[in-house]
């Protein structure tokens, strides 16, 4: 295959022990950006969970060489046995975290199925053409009293963590599951109960420091999005502090009303920073988090106002359900997947992100609607920016039941991946209409696109020691 | 084992009678038969497989909203508590099929466009 001159993290044993090297990824942030090729392949989570299509839910092996024949196509999709799994984020095995550690290869994809609570193991080594490996039963999930598997890291010595958004009823708390490095289940990572709703996390080792968002209980957010739940106070809006080492939460920081469901948060990528940020979907704003003086503190310090719109009764909020660092640390992307926005605000100052460019492009006021004639059917959604900060690509689906209120139509139209090209210089950027993935023309019908990754790590999930 | 004829009635007009057996849910049976309908967490948190009671024993559900609740609970048994409903849901006749088995007959709609009738857009 192709992937093996590319590929950092599956290259051969006997290459490790020729040069002297090393884990898996890349010795610092600035290392990554200088010796990493161009991404050539994504691997994409695709689903038809909630669908009338009677078909698995997969992850999508996309061409991203613009040299290739198959160049913006699902050259492989790697099929989930069962059907009802809403893929929906995942990690791999070992990360730059893991650089020291010899012999350990980022190698494995850890794809948890958001609703079926049943967690799958993709051997990657052969880059376009993985393969399904292990498969973790819903049933092995539930006996830790855990469900609704969502962000997988891997922890610095192989093995890995998953944030789970319930109990094993689909109500609260939800908690931390830890999988050895021969994926079996080790057992909860954390004292049960330290913390009530559960989402996101990110972690600084070098700081101690570990972040966890909050979104809802899964029976609150899975059947669909419902201001009463809001109302009844059902919706997270705290940010948990914990030590990463204890495993257990030594801050919780209410970001208040304006602070209303907290979904991704990243740390910068620097080890040393204590800095981050944490994008607020409901109130669709944007927090920075900072340590001062032992204790954390969090700011808002992007907002985006709702806009009226002539089909809609009240004014449509903005909704940024992602963010992004760029591997640098000197630019936050986001998508306001409502109104159709993907942005890049300039964050050398941590304290004062500025406004650097937008691109209006789906969603409800987007300026363009369609992409080589092809119809988008919502709005950006799950970011992913290429690791020298140049490409961004996004797709368009945030979850199957919150789709089907807000975008009915993808259902039937599918997800498209889109691409815009940036100027890490002059802090701007431009949609790049020579491409399109399009997922409404899957061999079983429409499917939906959610998280992105690269082989080699990338902006959402590479941590450094 | 009893069984109880369900029938599940399609939005394109598509019908389907299966025997459910009482210690089988619907989702269950209609798997057992290789008939494909939504699922997603199989526990009562998700709601994907969301369906509606349209029918019980040949004669319609009442003529209205107010008294699916109660037909519900005459059609159906539950395995575990139908976390994904709230109250009105119940009311309305909604029922979640991965963990409903049946205890009459009865005629059910179904189909992932019966989920997306427990939400609206709230600003729409
Ligand atoms: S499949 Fe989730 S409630 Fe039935």
């Amino acid at each position: 295959m192709s992937g093996s001159d590319t590929q950092r993290g599956a290259e051969p044993e006997h290459d490790h022990e020729h040069h002297h090297h090393e884990g898996p990824g890349y010795a610092t942030p600035q290392a990554a950006i200088e010796e990493s090729e161009r991404e050539k392949l994504a691997y994409v989570m695709s689903l038809y969970v909630g669908t009338d299509v009677d078909a698995s839910d997969f992850v999508a092996v996309v061409d991203l060489d613009p040299d290739s024949d198959t160049y913006c196509e699902i050259v492989d999709r790697i099929e989930m046995p069962e059907r009802g799994d809403e893929l929906h984020h995942f990690g791999w095995n070992a990360c730059s975290s893991s650089c020291h550690m010899d012999g350990l290869e980022r190698r494995h994809l850890i794809v948890p199925g958001q609703r079926s609570s049943r967690i799958h193991v993709i051997d990657a080594k052969d880059r376009r053409n993985p393969e399904l490996e292990t498969v973790i039963e819903p049933e092995e999930v539930f006996e830790y009293d855990l469900s609704a598997p969502h962000t997988v890291h891997c922890i610095p010595d192989g093995e890995i963590l998953i944030s789970m958004l319930g109990d094993a009823d689909g109500e609260l708390p939800g908690g931390f599951l830890e999988l050895n490095d021969d994926f079996e289940i080790e057992g909860r990572w954390e004292p049960p109960g330290e913390i009530e709703m559960n989402y996101d996390y990110w972690y600084q080792p070098r700081q101690n420091v570990m972040v966890s968002s909050e979104w809802a209980a899964p029976k609150t957010y899975y059947p669909g999005f419902d201001l009463d739940d809001v109302e009844d106070g059902n919706y997270g809006q705290r940010l948990n502090f914990w030590d990463w080492e204890e495993g257990t939460v030594e801050q919780t920081i209410d970001l208040g009303e304006e602070g209303l469901i907290p979904l991704e948060v990243r740390f910068l990528h620097t080890p040393e920073s204590t800095h981050g940020f944490v994008g607020a979907a409901l109130s669709s704003n944007v927090f920075h988090f900072y340590e001062d003086d032992n204790e954390y503190r969090a700011e808002k310090v992007i907002d985006f106002e709702s806009r009226e719109h002539d089909d809609w009764d009240m004014p449509v909020p903005a909704l940024p359900t992602d963010i992004l660092i760029s591997m640098d640390d000197r630019y936050l992307f986001g998508s306001n997947w409502l109104h159709g926005d993907v942005w890049m605000y300039d964050i050398s100052d941590p304290s004062n992100p500025r406004r650097a460019d937008s691109l209006s492009v789906g969603g409800t006021f987007g300026e363009r609607q369609e992409v080589q004639g092809r119809e988008l059917a919502a709005g950006p959604q799950m970011l992913q920016l290429s690791l020298d900060g140049e490409r961004l690509y996004w797709t368009t689906s945030l979850f199957s039941s919150w789709d089907d209120q807000f975008y009915p139509e993808e259902a039937d139209r599918g997800s498209v991946m889109l691409k815009a090209d940036v100027d890490p210089r002059k802090g701007t950027m431009e949609l790049d209409e020579d491409f399109l993935v399009d997922w409404g023309e899957c061999p079983e019908g429409p499917a939906r696109a959610h998280e992105i990754r690269w082989p080699d790590g990338d902006c959402t999930s590479d941590v450094w020691q | 084992m009893t069984s109880h004829d369900v029938t599940l009635e399609w939005p394109d007009g598509r019908t389907r009678t299966i025997a459910v057996r009482e210690d089988e849910t619907v989702l269950e049976g209609a798997e057992r038969v290789e008939i494909g309908l939504p699922f997603g967490c199989r526990t009562g948190a998700c709601g994907t497989c969301t369906g509606r009671l349209l029918a019980i024993d040949g004669t319609k559900r009442g003529d209205g909203v107010d008294t699916g609740g109660g037909d519900v609970e005459a059609a159906f048994a539950y395995r575990r508590p139908p976390r994904a409903l709230k109250d009105r849901h119940r009311d309305d006749g909604y029922v979640l099929l991965c963990i409903a088995s049946p205890r009459t007959d009865c005629r059910i709609a179904v189909g992932s466009s019966v989920h997306t009738e427990l939400v609206e857009n709230p600003w729409k």
